[in-house]
């Protein structure tokens, strides 16, 4: 048995973004992988500790940058939390709305990055190119295409522009329509069958050794396990939806379950325009005087949500002053993109370890911080 | 409520708990000793809390005290449980919790680096994972000053005077 | 007196540079690009690159290889650790090469000026022949970018890979002082 050392990424075009496993490979099999993370490592929870609380929220998005928002709304939460601040009804859903349409683009972009390591270029293309309409639709309510810097402590920073319902309804008309067409171009073509179903399992026991959550833990342990049913932040509690569930986990279920989760964006999307009241105040007033200057009463809170790839939470600690005493990140894909690389990737084949990393959902930015 | 109360007197019948705070609904932060948190968290997977959402550290310089914060999660109740407990800071040697959840092997990775706290029984916590060839303390302790850091050893771009403008300048 | 000798290389000279600018003429109109995504502006490059905004009618094209490519855009901040295989990746191209710097993290440290983690200017480093402001640069500043390296490269401005070659002395003994080692040995910690 030869063994040879084998470098998958940081610059490896099958790689999400600058983060790298190493491999020992014997033909085309893997045997060891060590995962090599902090290519992106900012020391943001060092420089949280460093400005204000409200300076914080310039740099907080910029954790992860394929889905911004859950950092917004877990620092939002948790200073709520600590602060006892009642944040208006309007806000609520507004912020709902944008966490949602946040989580559709993510799916989209997955949904079409996937088409990368199977060879279907076609997918990424199109996915690309409807996913920049949502963040069209961003920018006309933040000002940013990618960074928004909008769900604030007390609220949102500004109310939705006029008109921009019946945008925000049209655009997600447009990617319903579209979502059977990739479900046409990616899940019946054969290359991606032959490539994805019974591949890259997950069983149940690795869910809870790992600490998997999200769509992986959804697959494998047929219990809808998600924080918006399990304990519903926002007004997650006066919408329906029905998240998909099974106790089988390969890389095909867990892609079709995108697509599920993607229309139940859009589903949510629409009953949360129809039921959010049509005005009023969209900000609580946390503090007199200087905005910068204010201060979070002593605490520590956990606050999570659901993003797309599961559990995501901030552990925040306060000690009373203007800055934050301490701030601790739970990337959601923590778990399956250090430990599960390290375990669970050796024994499948060098051109499924991207598949691998697609379909598990490892983000390297939010493991990095 | 009911449930959570129901919890704390379980687990106050059962182990040495020094204090116990209700953060958030759903959510409690219990302290105990160090040599009980093995033996709480144990306790606590077998009643349902199997995942480790996150597990961290905190440096509290003014008692000269870390703290180390194991959350553990319930999916069935909701509940988060947040198990905290102090270690001194000159000597920081706590015992490894990966029999326990083997997910925490990169998390107690990651302290270590970050803070310095040795994990004993974890012998891969001992190595590099976000930062290579650092040669100062762990980063996270209070007393490390980044900016200080950054300026010795990435030269920052000099602007000329101009482009500041002196007038009104508070210092 | 005629110099034999100094006449020749004067027309060589001249002969070179005559040459270098018809093949700069040459290398502005198909240019590959290897983009490295050290951050976050790397999001804004499938954008850049598919159906909305379509980067190819520049003639560009994105290539999977540094070896391959001849300009490197280095998207976003650099963690030390990254900045290792960003110098590594650079020396690894061929002649005459092109960087482009984006956002105000390659510039002079932007949000993150104060980490302990990221560099904060990259000219100290690698010769940069252009920079894009902005926190992350939209799709239309990439391609007006792109466009003002093309006409550079035309002109023959971007010279950064001569300077680097001019220079090289002062730009590694920048690097050691940031980085101690810029080849890492043990990469797998066993």
């Amino acid at each position: 048995m030869k063994e040879v050392k084998l470098f998958l990424g940081p610059q490896h075009p099958g790689m999400h973004g600058n983060y790298s496993v190493h491999m020992y490979v014997d033909g085309d099999i893997i045997n060891k992988a060590r995962p090599m993370p902090g290519m992106l490592h900012r020391g943001f929870e060092k420089l949280m500790e460093r400005r204000y609380w409200m300076g914080n929220l310039a740099l907080i998005p910029r954790i992860c940058v394929v889905e911004p928002d859950p950092n917004e709304m877990v620092y939002a939460m948790g200073i709520e939390k600590l602060g006892k601040i009642e944040v208006p009804e309007r806000a609520h859903w507004i912020r709902m709305i944008v966490l949602e349409l946040a989580r559709l683009a993510n799916h989209l972009m997955s949904i079409g990055g996937i088409g990368a390591p199977v060879g279907l270029y076609t997918a990424s293309y199109w996915s690309t190119a409807d996913r920049d309409l949502l963040l069209d639709i961003f920018e006309k309510i933040t000002g940013a295409r990618v960074y928004h810097m909008y769900i604030v402590p007390g609220g949102v920073r500004k109310d939705l522009p006029e008109g921009i319902e019946e945008e925000i309804l049209k655009t997600i008309a447009y990617i319903e329509s579209r979502l059977p067409e990739y479900y046409d171009l990616v899940m019946k073509s054969p290359i991606f069958h032959d490539r994805t179903v019974d591949n890259i399992l997950l069983p149940e026991e690795v869910v809870w050794e790992l600490g998997v959550t999200g769509i992986g833990m959804r697959s494998a342990v047929n219990k809808e396990y998600d924080i918006r049913k399990v304990k519903p932040y926002a007004r997650y509690d006066q919408v329906e939806f029905n998240l998909p569930y099974a106790p089988y986990s390969d890389a095909f279920t867990r892609v079709r379950f995108k697509y599920i989760e993607a229309e139940q964006s859009i589903s949510i999307i629409r009953q949360a325009i129809e039921k959010m009241p049509k005005e009023g105040s969209v900000r609580a007033k946390i503090s007199t005087g200087n905005a910068l200057r204010w201060k979070v009463p002593a605490g520590m809170v956990y606050s999570c949500i659901e993003s797309s790839r599961g559990e995501y939470g901030y552990l925040i600690v306060s000690d009373g002053s203007e800055m934050p005493y301490r701030i601790a990140v739970r990337g959601a894909s923590y778990p399956q993109g250090l430990l599960g690389v390290e375990k669970y990737l050796p024994g499948h084949r060098i051109d499924d370890a991207s598949l691998w990393m697609d379909t598990m959902g490892v983000c390297a930015p939010e493991i990095d911080r | 409520m009911n449930s959570m109360n129901s919890i704390v007197d379980d687990l106050k019948g059962k182990f040495d708990i020094i204090n116990v705070v209700f953060p958030d609904d759903m959510q409690m932060a219990v302290d105990v000793d160090k040599n009980d948190v093995h033996t709480v968290l144990s306790y606590l997977k077998t009643i349902g809390y199997k995942q480790l959402s996150l597990m961290s550290g905190v440096d509290w310089i003014k008692e000269n005290e870390f703290e180390v914060v194991f959350i553990v999660f319930n999916w069935d109740n909701g509940i988060h449980i947040l198990l905290r407990t102090r270690l001194d800071r000159e000597n920081p040697v706590f015992r490894t919790i990966t029999g326990i959840y083997p997910g925490a092997q990169y998390y107690e990775r990651d302290i270590h680096e970050f803070f310095g706290i040795e994990f004993e029984g974890n012998p891969m916590s001992y190595k590099d994972l976000f930062l290579e060839l650092w040669d100062e303390m762990p980063p996270m302790r209070k007393d490390f000053d980044p900016l200080a850091y950054s300026q010795d050893k990435f030269p920052e771009r000099k602007y000329e005077s101009q482009f500041i403008p002196e007038v009104g300048v508070i210092k | 007196m005629f110099n034999i000798v100094e006449d020749t290389q004067k027309t060589r000279e001249d002969t070179r540079k005559t040459w270098e600018k018809i093949a700069d003429y040459f290398r502005a109109n198909s240019i590959w690009m290897k983009w490295y995504c050290t951050g976050c502006g790397a999001m804004e490059m499938p954008p850049t690159m598919t159906s909305r905004f379509d980067m190819e009618q520049l003639g560009m094209g994105p290539m999977a290889t540094p070896r391959q490519a001849d300009v490197l855009l280095i998207t976003g901040y650099l963690s030390a650790k990254t900045l290792r295989r960003v110098i590594y990746s650079y020396e690894q191209m061929q002649d005459p090469k092109y960087v482009i710097g984006f956002g105000s993290c390659t510039l002079n440290g932007g949000i993150y000026f104060d980490s302990y983690a990221t560099m904060t200017r990259l000219d100290h480093y690698i010769p940069v022949d252009l920079y894009i402001a902005g926190c992350m640069p939209r799709p239309e500043a990439i391609m007006n970018a792109f466009d003002t390296l093309i006409a550079m490269i035309k002109k023959g401005e971007a010279k950064g890979w001569k300077h680097y070659q001019d220079n090289y002395e002062w730009y590694n003994a920048n690097q050691i002082h940031s980085l101690k080692e810029v080849r890492v040995k043990d990469e797998f910690h066993e």
